[in-house]
């Protein structure tokens, strides 16, 4: 018998045999195909549990896509802790919310608490109902996932990131401190999501790419907290940084992260070879100049080149960029049904 | 009294202040440079820019990273800012003026600042318009100062395409405007499918790209001038 997308996926977790490796994500899956089946506006969708659920369904509804995973922005946690959001409601422009109003605005301030009650802070008890209900309308055929910011990329919304690179050079004791915190405050959200019901997690630190930050950096200033967060967590923990990533995919998955996810600018072949046959490694098609840009015959022989080059599960390298007209998304998804390494 | 010798120390100083992202000896070095008599445009163009290529291409084989960018900039800047009011006149052959900014919905500022940099130390005029800029600003923005290019920069492709109306409207307005832009999602597909002039892989190529369309635009100018006079 075939297996449902989510007995796949919880498979490919816990290191069973699988029928074929999934086509799903832990990043954000919201398109404007989902959206007008809804009649949602994009701005919307952030601010209301019941359309951020329905928003989130639709992937799988309409393309078979093999997950639901919410919210669509990363702004939950830094609102929670303080920060003021844009959602860019007068917008008809796909705008995803922006800090407006960051917490620490200059270096003496880092010396920051989490609020009291902070799990009932911002947008997190809204983003857990969104997940209960998810989990309600589709979470017997898929799988369903959220996603919390890495410490540093979460450090990053919270204070000017011009500060924070600086700083993480000449006084890596005092960020060390920050991400210490922060870590607790992406703890705590995450275990809020777990008891909401979701099937895995990503910890998405984008921000310790090694476009920006220097992989010795990435080792002794952010992997000691990103493997806290993993440890703390109940559910599978997936770890993704975009863009150059080849240096640390070791370090990425030595935090003890059931998977890692890794963008297009990463070699997956290299990758594989270093992290071995069994590592969950994720990945790795461009969601925009392939998935959104691409002809079907583009995103087909993409999608067999992640294959070919050896993920464990076809996952885009960042959030799926709505726009993805739906003749591409169904072309996805029967090159994963169908091709064979 | 300026000797070969002395200049070479101090443009030696400078360059290394800056690699070395040395804000005080960046700033030492600059007013010692204007005490013995050097010319400001020499100490800017062959000390510090000189120091910034070789801290681009620390950048490029990976030594130096983000962070220590960021710190050589204000090494930069902290000599720029003593030199810059006794610059008489900047040999680039060029002077022109530029709109700068990330578009809506991006709230990442970093590239922008070192693309600004550059422009900064060439002489041009520069408007800043910062982060998360509405698209219709670039437009106004244009018009108000009739700036003769304008950069535009997206971090995430989920903002990038913003950076395609910005195009479209500012060539309805002003057909001759130059228009670059730059980002990590974006590509020169992007820029020649967007229609934009230019594409910035990094700070480097941008103000090389700048100086050619601004030279480019000048000379349509001159051309279209000759053309009436002619007539």
């Amino acid at each position: 018998m075939a297996l449902t997308s989510r007995e796949r996926v919880l498979k490919l977790f816990s290191g069973e045999e699988a029928d074929r490796i999934p086509c799903f994500s832990g990043m954000g899956n919201v398109t404007t195909e989902g959206l007008k089946t809804l009649g949602y506006k994009f701005a919307a969708i952030h601010l209301d549990a019941k359309k951020m659920a329905d928003s989130a369904a639709t992937s799988y509804k309409l393309f078979g896509y093999e997950c639901g995973v919410l919210p669509f922005d990363l702004c939950v946690e830094a609102e929670a802790l303080g920060c003021q959001i844009n959602v860019y409601a007068h917008s008809e422009d796909l705008l995803y919310p922006t800090i407006k109003e960051k917490v620490i605005h200059n270096e003496n301030e880092m010396d920051i608490a989490i609020p009291d009650n902070f799990i009932n802070k911002g947008r997190i008890p809204l983003v857990c109902e969104a997940i209960g209900l998810m989990k309600k309308d589709i979470g017997n055929d898929v799988a369903v996932g959220s996603y919390v910011l890495g410490p540093f990329t979460l450090a990053g919304q919270i204070m000017e990131l011009n500060d924070l690179l600086k700083l993480s050079f000449k006084k890596p004791d005092k960020v060390g401190k920050l991400l210490d915190l922060l870590s607790e405050a992406i703890i705590m959200t995450a275990g809020e999501y777990e008891k909401a019901g979701v099937d895995y997690i990503t910890i998405r630190e984008m921000g310790a790419t090694s476009d920006v930050l220097s992989p010795r950096v990435f080792k002794s200033l952010i992997f000691p907290y990103l493997k806290k967060i993993v440890e703390k967590l109940m559910v599978p923990a997936v770890i993704h940084t975009c863009g150059k990533t080849n240096d640390i995919v070791t370090s990425m998955l030595e935090t003890g992260a059931r998977a890692i996810s890794v963008d297009q600018k990463n070699d997956v072949q290299e990758s594989r070879k270093k992290l071995g046959k069994d590592a969950l490694l994720f990945g790795n098609f461009d969601p925009y100049n392939v998935l959104v840009t691409g002809t079907p015959e583009v995103v087909k022989e993409a999608m067999k080149k992640c294959i070919d080059d050896g993920v464990s599960a076809v996952w885009p390298g960042c959030d799926i960029w709505p726009t993805v007209p739906a003749e591409n998304f169904k072309a996805m998804m029967e090159t994963v049904k169908n091709y064979r390494r | 009294m300026l000797t070969e010798e002395k200049k070479k120390e101090l443009l030696e100083k400078l360059k290394n202040a800056v690699i070395q992202y040395d804000e005080d000896t960046a700033k030492e070095a600059a007013q010692e440079a204007l005490d013995v008599g050097m010319e400001a445009n020499d100490a800017i163009f062959n000390g510090l820019v000189s120091g910034m290529q070789e801290v681009g291409r620390l950048f490029e084989s990976q030594e130096y990273f983000v962070p220590e960018l960021l710190m050589c900039a204000d090494a930069l800047y902290a000599g720029l800012d003593i030199l810059k009011p006794h610059v008489k006149q900047l040999d680039l052959g060029i002077k022109g003026s530029v709109v700068i900014g990330t578009v809506e919905g991006d709230v990442h500022d970093i590239g922008k600042n070192i693309v600004k940099m550059m422009f900064d130390v060439a002489g041009f005029n520069v408007y800043d318009l910062g982060r998360d800029v509405p698209l219709d600003k670039f437009v106004e923005e244009q018009m108000k100062t009739d700036s003769d290019l304008v950069c535009l920069s997206a971090m995430m492709t989920t903002t990038m395409t913003g950076m395609k109306k910005v195009i479209d409207d500012l060539r309805a307005k002003n057909p001759k405007v130059k228009i670059m832009i730059g980002g990590a999602p974006v590509s020169q597909d992007i820029a020649d499918k967007w229609g934009a002039d230019g594409y910035a892989k990094d700070a480097t190529n941008a103000l090389k790209d700048a100086i050619n369309m601004i030279s480019a635009l000048k000379k349509l100018k001159e051309e279209a001038e000759a053309g009436k006079i002619d007539k």
